[in-house]
């Protein structure tokens, strides 16, 4: 189940600063050791999402091996899917999108990378999520 | 080598997100399967969420048990993140 490379993640979502929180919270439990890589906001930094920061932070996620996206809210989905709807040679190979909570999705997503599992595992790791109870 | 494999430990802080992440990555290591215990709720070692829902805060008696070919292993790692990362201060 593990490779030499980790799974990155990249956060979609439409506020910059819930992205870059995110990516903190969560790069403290995972101890620093997986790519997270927030793309949230407009490129003018306004409220909303951008293919193009999406775009950019895949690549920057991409170890080689894969990436897992977490999206916040239902737009932030259409931004993935559309982006993702054609293969593309410049953006990494294997990119799976998450039906996950965005914060403890994200937390299980990162813990299961930083144990060197594969982008199957990572994505599963955060769709389980859902079930987890926080009481 | 024990098929299973378990020890208490009385938590000297909190179990804070952090040492709950980092928990959680050691015990994915192990082929055998990690269970933490803390009053009558149980949590699977090896999940984030699972660890940080059991809520166990300083004082309170945590229970790691293993099975499996490296068990004995497995709780000895858990049960010394558990006491370095509980520790006041830490």
């Amino acid at each position: 189940m593990s490779s030499a490379a980790t799974v990155g993640i990249v956060l979609v979502s439409h506020s910059a600063a819930l992205a870059e929180g995110a990516a903190e919270l969560a790069g403290q439990i995972g101890g620093g050791t997986v790519p997270i890589i927030p793309a949230g906001g407009t490129e003018d930094g306004g409220i909303g999402t951008s293919s193009a920061k999406v775009e950019r932070s895949l690549r920057l996620a991409d170890a080689g091996a894969g990436v897992v996206i977490l999206p916040d809210l239902g737009s932030a989905v259409l931004t993935v899917r559309a982006l993702l709807a054609e293969p593309r040679d410049d953006l990494p190979q294997s990119v799976a999108l998450a039906d996950a909570p965005f914060v403890e999705g994200l937390v299980a997503a990162t813990v299961a990378a930083a144990t060197g599992a594969d982008v199957k595992a990572v994505l599963a790791a955060a769709e389980e999520a859902r079930h987890a109870r926080k009481l | 080598m024990p098929a299973s494999y378990e020890r208490a430990i009385k938590l000297s802080g909190d179990l804070h997100a952090r040492p709950a992440g980092a928990l959680a990555v050691a015990a994915a290591k192990f082929a055998s399967s990690v269970e933490l215990t803390v009053g009558v709720n149980s949590a699977n070692a090896k999940s984030v969420l699972g660890v940080m829902g059991l809520g166990a805060t300083t004082g309170e008696h945590v229970t790691v048990s293993a099975a499996g070919p490296d068990a004995e292993e497995a709780v000895a790692t858990v049960i010394a993140i558990l006491t370095e990362a509980t520790r006041v201060g830490a």
